[in-house]
Formats: structure tokens, C-alpha cells, sequence
């Protein structure tokens, strides 16, 4: 009897004793400034094979970010899903500007989208970082001061291949690409980066992501008497081009740019993809590069993080870039706030954040090292990219 | 020189056989239902994917939800009033029956992986289902409006399947072994031996519909109803079977289509559409109606996107669709719309 009165009397009294402590917590917490970060990602539609991983990259950051508490501020993130539709990347990047109050939008996972949100983040004067492929989006620097991305440039992956095709003496290639924005995309550049260092394009075929038929387009390459076949699209399509050419009988050596880098690619392709000479990221070979390299850190952390979520060897490309333009915005905020902007005035953070960005140092993200400056928006260069040959079913570094 | 030739043509008409079936599919649902089916080319999609996931030893949950819809039609069936005790239990025990088979294939392949045949069975068992309750849903409600409502219907349901697809089966591309790995040179020309497998069996599949449709009674009660609907109705064919019917031939020729090109093109949520517009192309060189005319348009269709693939790659499709044009100039020309009754 004594006992029971005894705990009837203490169990209130830790409760309450406990709700002080977690009032104080909260109010602590309070007190601790919040950076609001929006992630707008095409978890569906057509680009939803880019945007799945890229949300769980974001997942991951928030599970891992969200909860500390030895950080000087509060994460949160809020995550929207356009549906692929550039016209719903607006409304939701309205949104997470004006009722969110978000002071970094992460937007969008197509070109097409990032695109169109660039008036409505200048106009509110909110940084946004793309994980669209296109420069595009962040060129020129100065008519687009609030606009970001985290992808390599089809630009750098194009010299660093051509300069190893030159090495190599290829001398006339020929392109076989997709014909959507991706493509054209890469077939500019292509032409531009040809002229520079030298090789002749002599050939230029085109096909769509839906085709049933490759082997015209391949007759065609075959025939123009190439030495070496560049292809420009992503799987499954990049894996059945490949294979079109081997079927006419084509035997030189095939490029792929950065659209085969991900894991898909040798796992629709399997053997016949065997051989391909492939553009990549520093994700697809981080086991490999060389230990002194400032990025093995990086990426192994990352990879083995999100590994360990979602499964041994997902790690992609994809989620590479989500996870980038998240932690680019944690440190562009810290150097803000260490610099002392007002973390009360959202107009004039989210401004310092912006400048922060702008004075990007050396920082070794999973895309590579990223130097920002006021007219360099991407900020990497060549060491970002690398080029792998399947051997086996897996990407493995060319030395050069 | 020869070479190339002979590569555009062993392609175009390894493509002329896919868009076959499905420009039988289309005339098959046509002329039954007065449907102009934009949405023939998911059936492609589903019987692809449903193959695919049936092959690698996973449920289809595609089995699963069509008969959940079989058994709601089921129970709406026997919910009627007029019927008779009689008429109750056979209507119980044939719609068990078949439930029975979609989920027996689907659990069949899913416990032998890698079975070529029954993967082959559960797709085409669940995708020929799936036709008729499609039918059922969306076209019997309204199986008197105009051509353009039912067009309109079908757009819809175009709309549904493509989302389905990418929700049961995400937006990731699955690669699919082929019946027979490899393949034979015909003198410099590489075939595969897929390549002859579709051939092969679209042409079994071609036989087959014309032996059902000239030597059973059923398929004379479809020929009949296509060629006059009210009078079919008259003689006492009723004409919800039949259009039920002719949604499942559509349906599981289409998924034959798909389950044949997997392996060559792999199998992923947005295959569909283009395939199914191109058997359209060719179905409009018969009007639609014509068996032997559109059996000429698919080798049309299929040869033309191969060569102009090989001469301009930048406007191959611009071509196969532009030929929409010329065709229905001929067929206005040889036959005016108003001479021909549907």
C-alpha cells in the first residue's frame, strides 16, 4: 500500500519534471535559427527514373541531418513532387518560397523544369541548385545570379573523352544519339568540343527513347567509315544502339557519354555492352580512383550511407546529385551565418546564401570539387569526370 | 550495297510482324465495338511487363487485379434480378473457373521461374482478361454513343493503363532473355533467332484468328455483329459477349506483341504508344475494316520506318506518320466512306 502510494506520488512528479525538460528543449531549440531547404523532385512521370533515386538520397539527408543536435541551427526539409510537369515545378517553387518560407529551393530534376522556375527564384531572390544536366540553366552566370546546379556539364565529360580519343588517334567519329533535349543537347556540344580538340565528326544519326529498330542508323555509322562511334543517349536505348552496331558488324571502339553511367546500363546491356568505353562520375569508380584523392572520402561516406539504406550497390548517379545540392546548401548557411547574416531576416539570408554559394572553395562533393564563383555557377572542372570501360559487368577506371 | 538492303528489310518486316498483330487488334475491336482504340498499345506495355515480372518470379500483381475485377463483375452479374436459380449457379461457376485460371497461371509461372511457356500463358490469360473488363467498364455503358465518344473513351483509358503500368512496375526498364539466345547468318546478314521467333508466331497467330473467325460459330457470331451490329442482335447473338470477346482477342494479340519484342527493345512503362500508333497507320490502309489490306500496311509501315530510318534518322517517324495522309486520300479515292456502312 505504502509502495503504490509512493509511485502514485513519483511518476507525476517525473513527468512533470520531464515536460520541463522537454519545454526547455523546445524553447532551446527555438532559439537555434532554422534553414528551410525544398526539394522539388519528378518522383513520378517520365522522369521519375532520374527523380526515385534523387528522393532517396533526400530521405537520407533528412534522416541524417535533420536529427543532430550539435549543429548551430535546424534543418528542415520540405520535400514536393513535381511529376516531371515543368508547369507544377513552378506552383510548388511558389510555394516553398512563399509559404514555406524556404531559403534554398533544390529544383528540378529536368532541364525543362529547372528552366522554367529561373524568373520565380530570381524575382524572390532565392538560391536554386538544379540536378538538371543541361549548362543552360546556370549560363550565363550574370543574368542568372540566384540559379545553381550540381551535375557535371556534358561540355567536361566531352573534352575529357575526345582528349582521350585524340591520345588514342581517333581521328573521325561519329555520333548516334538521342533525338530529345538530351541529345540535341549533347550533339552541340559535341560539335563545339570536336572542332577544339581536333576530331572530325563525320557522321550524325538519331534515334528516340521508343524505338523497336536501330540497325538503319547503325548500317549508316558502319558504313561512313569511322573509327570510333560516340553514343549520346540513356539505357535502355543507349544499350540497344550499342548493340545495333555490333549486329551490322561495326568493330571499332564505342563511347558512351554520361546518360550509360548508372548501374542500369550494364545490367540491361549484360555481355553485349562488354567493352563500351564510358563517361562517368566519380560514383561509378570510387573504390578506384586514387587514395590521395580528395573525393574518395566523400564518396565513400556517401556511398556506403546510402548503401546501407537502400541496399548494397544502389548508389547511382542520380542520387549523387540530390545529395550534392542538399549539403552545398547546409555550407553555403554555415559560411552565411558564420559571416554574420541575420538569421531573422529571411530576405536578406536567403541573399547571404546566395553570396556564400558564390565563394565555394575547394569543396569535394560526390560530383567532384566544386569551385563557385560569381561567374562560374557550376564550379567544377575536370576532375569531375573519368572514363571507365565495362569489363566484367562493372565500371572500371581507365588510367590515363 | 546488298548487305544494307537486306538488313532494312530483314528489320522492317521483323517490325512489320509486331505492328501486324496490333493492326488486327485494332480492326478486331473496331468493327465489334465501333472503337477507334488509342489505348491498344498499353495492352503491348502490360503484356510485356507482366511477362517480364511472370518470368522473373514475381507475382504479376496485373493477375491479381483483374480478378479482383472479374470477381466484382462476378458478383454484379448474379446480383441480377431476372435470372434464374439455374442461370445463378453457371454464371458462379464459369466466372470462378476463370478466375481460377488468371490466378493459376499467375501462380504457376511465379513457381516455376524462368518458364518461357507459362510466363507466356499468365501474360496473355491476364492481359486478354484485362481487355474484357476494360470493355466492360468503359465501353458497354456507352455502346451507343457516337465513334467519337468511344474514341474519347478510349484516350482515357490510354491515360489509366500508362499510369498503372508505371505504378505496379515503376519507371525502370526490365531487360528480358529472349526464347532462344542467338542467332543464324543468313549470308551477311545477322537475324536473330527472336526476330524469327516473332515472325513465326505472329503469322500463327494470324492463321489462328482466321481459321476461328471462318470455322467456328463464334467467331461467325463476331463476323456477323461487324457486319451489322442491330441485326446480329436480332439473330440473337448478344452483343456484350461479343464485344467482350473481341476487346480480349485486341488485348491478348497486343500483349503477344509485347511479350515477342521484349526481348529485343526490353520491356518498360512507355513502349506502348508508338507501336500502337504505327499498327493504326497500317490498319488505316484497310480503313480500319480490312484484314488482307492492313496485313499489307504493317509490311508498308514496317519497311518504310526501316529505310527511312537507314536515310534521314532524323525524321523516320515524321515519314511512317506522314503516310496517314497519302493513305487516306487512296481510300477516299478508291472507297468514299459512304459506300462502306459501319
Amino acid at each position: 500500500m505504502r509502495t503504490t502510494m509512493k509511485r502514485g506520488f513519483i511518476a507525476p512528479g517525473v513527468s512533470a519534471l520531464l515536460a520541463a525538460v522537454s519545454i526547455s528543449s523546445a524553447a532551446m531549440a527555438q532559439d537555434k535559427p532554422e534553414l528551410r531547404i525544398a526539394a522539388i523532385i519528378a518522383v513520378t512521370g517520365p522522369a521519375s527514373a532520374l527523380g526515385a533515386p534523387e528522393r532517396n538520397a533526400v530521405e537520407l539527408f533528412d534522416k541524417t541531418w535533420s536529427s543532430r543536435t550539435d549543429l548551430p541551427f535546424k534543418i528542415k526539409v520540405i520535400s514536393y513532387d513535381d511529376g516531371s510537369d515543368p508547369t507544377k515545378s513552378v506552383s510548388l517553387t511558389r510555394k516553398a518560397i512563399e509559404e514555406d518560407k524556404a531559403h534554398v529551393v533544390v529544383c528540378c530534376t529536368t532541364t525543362p523544369g529547372s528552366m522554367a522556375i529561373i524568373d520565380t527564384v530570381s524575382a524572390a531572390k532565392v538560391t536554386m541548385i538544379s540536378m538538371a544536366s543541361s549548362l543552360s540553366i546556370v549560363e550565363p552566370a550574370s543574368a542568372r545570379p540566384f540559379t545553381f546546379k550540381t551535375p557535371t556539364s556534358d561540355k567536361l565529360m566531352l573534352q575529357r573523352t575526345l582528349d582521350y580519343m585524340k591520345r588514342q588517334g581517333i581521328k573521325k567519329i561519329g555520333f548516334f544519339g538521342l533525338e530529345d533535349a538530351y541529345g540535341e543537347g549533347g550533339l552541340k556540344e559535341l560539335q563545339n568540343v570536336a572542332k577544339d580538340t581536333g576530331v572530325e565528326l563525320v557522321a550524325t544519326e538519331r534515334f528516340a527513347r521508343q524505338d523497336t529498330n536501330f540497325t538503319p542508323q547503325a548500317l549508316r555509322l558502319k558504313q561512313a567509315g569511322l573509327d570510333a562511334a560516340y553514343i549520346h543517349a540513356i539505357p535502355p536505348s543507349a544499350d540497344l544502339a550499342h548493340e545495333a552496331l555490333k549486329r551490322v558488324g561495326y568493330t571499332g571502339p564505342i563511347y558512351h557519354g554520361g546518360g550509360s553511367s548508372i548501374n542500369a546500363f550494364v545490367d540491361i546491356g549484360k555481355a553485349n555492352v562488354e567493352g563500351a568505353i564510358v563517361g562517368v562520375g566519380a560514383l561509378n569508380v570510387y573504390d578506384q580512383i586514387k587514395k590521395d584523392n580528395p573525393l574518395r572520402r566523400v564518396l565513400a561516406k556517401f556511398a556506403e550511407l546510402y548503401d546501407g539504406a537502400y541496399g548494397k550497390g544502389k548508389v547511382d548517379l542520380f542520387a549523387g546529385q540530390s545529395w550534392d545540392a542538399m549539403m552545398l546548401a547546409v555550407d553555403a548557411y554555415q559560411r552565411a551565418t558564420a559571416s554574420g547574416a541575420k538569421v531573422d531576416d529571411l530576405a536578406a539570408t536567403r541573399v547571404a546564401i546566395k553570396d556564400a554559394m558564390e565563394h565555394t572553395k575547394e569543396w569535394p562533393g560526390v560530383n567532384g570539387i566544386f569551385n563557385i564563383t560569381p561567374t562560374d555557377h557550376l564550379g567544377l572542372d575536370k576532375r569531375s569526370t573519368f572514363l571507365s570501360q565495362i569489363k566484367g559487368g562493372k565500371f572500371v577506371l581507365i588510367e590515363e | 550495297m546488298l548487305d544494307t538492303l537486306l538488313f532494312l528489310v530483314a528489320d522492317g518486316i521483323t517490325n512489320g510482324a509486331v505492328y501486324g498483330l496490333l493492326a488486327l487488334s485494332l480492326i478486331v475491336i473496331y468493327t465489334v465495338t465501333r472503337v477507334v482504340n488509342i489505348a491498344q498499345g498499353e495492352y503491348v506495355t502490360l503484356g510485356a511487363l507482366s511477362f517480364a515480372s511472370a518470368l522473373s518470379g514475381t507475382f504479376s500483381v496485373l493477375s491479381a487485379l483483374v480478378a479482383a475485377g472479374l470477381a466484382a463483375f462476378a458478383l454484379r452479374d448474379v446480383a441480377e434480378q431476372r435470372l434464374t436459380g439455374t442461370m445463378r449457379m453457371r454464371i458462379v461457376l464459369s466466372r470462378a473457373l476463370w478466375i481460377l485460371i488468371v490466378l493459376a497461371t499467375a501462380w504457376l509461372a511465379n513457381l516455376l521461374p524462368g518458364s518461357y511457356w507459362l510466363a507466356v500463358l499468365a501474360s496473355l490469360v491476364a492481359t486478354a482478361s484485362l481487355g474484357t473488363l476494360i470493355y466492360r467498364l468503359t465501353v458497354e455503358p456507352v455502346s451507343d454513343a457516337s465513334p467519337i465518344v468511344l474514341l474519347i473513351v478510349s484516350v482515357g483509358v490510354y491515360m489509366v493503363l500508362h499510369g498503372t503500368a508505371v505504378v505496379i512496375w515503376g519507371a525502370e526498364p526490365r531487360s528480358v532473355p529472349p526464347a532462344v539466345d542467338g542467332g543464324v547468318g543468313l549470308g551477311p546478314v545477322f537475324v536473330t533467332y527472336q526476330s524469327l521467333w516473332i515472325c513465326a508466331s505472329s503469322l500463327v497467330a494470324m492463321i489462328a484468328l482466321y481459321l476461328f473467325s471462318e470455322r467456328t460459330l463464334t467467331g461467325q457470331a463476331l463476323q456477323a455483329t461487324a457486319v451489322n451490329r442491330t441485326g446480329a442482335q436480332l439473330c440473337g447473338i448478344p452483343v456484350s459477349i461479343a464485344g467482350q470477346l473481341s476487346f480480349a482477342i485486341g488485348a491478348g494479340f497486343s500483349a503477344l506483341s509485347g511479350l515477342l519484342l521484349a526481348p529485343l527493345i526490353t520491356a518498360n512503362y512507355d513502349m506502348g504508344l508508338p507501336i500502337g500508333l504505327k499498327g493504326f497507320v497500317a490498319a488505316a490502309l484497310g480503313g480500319i475494316v480490312e484484314y488482307p489490306t492492313a496485313l499489307v500496311g504493317v509490311l508498308l509501315v514496317g519497311l518504310t520506318e526501316s529505310f527511312s530510318a537507314y536515310q534521314v534518322s532524323a525524321y523516320r517517324d515524321v515519314v511512317v506518320y506522314l503516310m496517314v495522309i497519302p493513305i487516306l486520300l487512296w481510300r477516299n479515292a478508291v472507297r468514299p466512306p459512304e459506300t462502306h456502312g459501319h
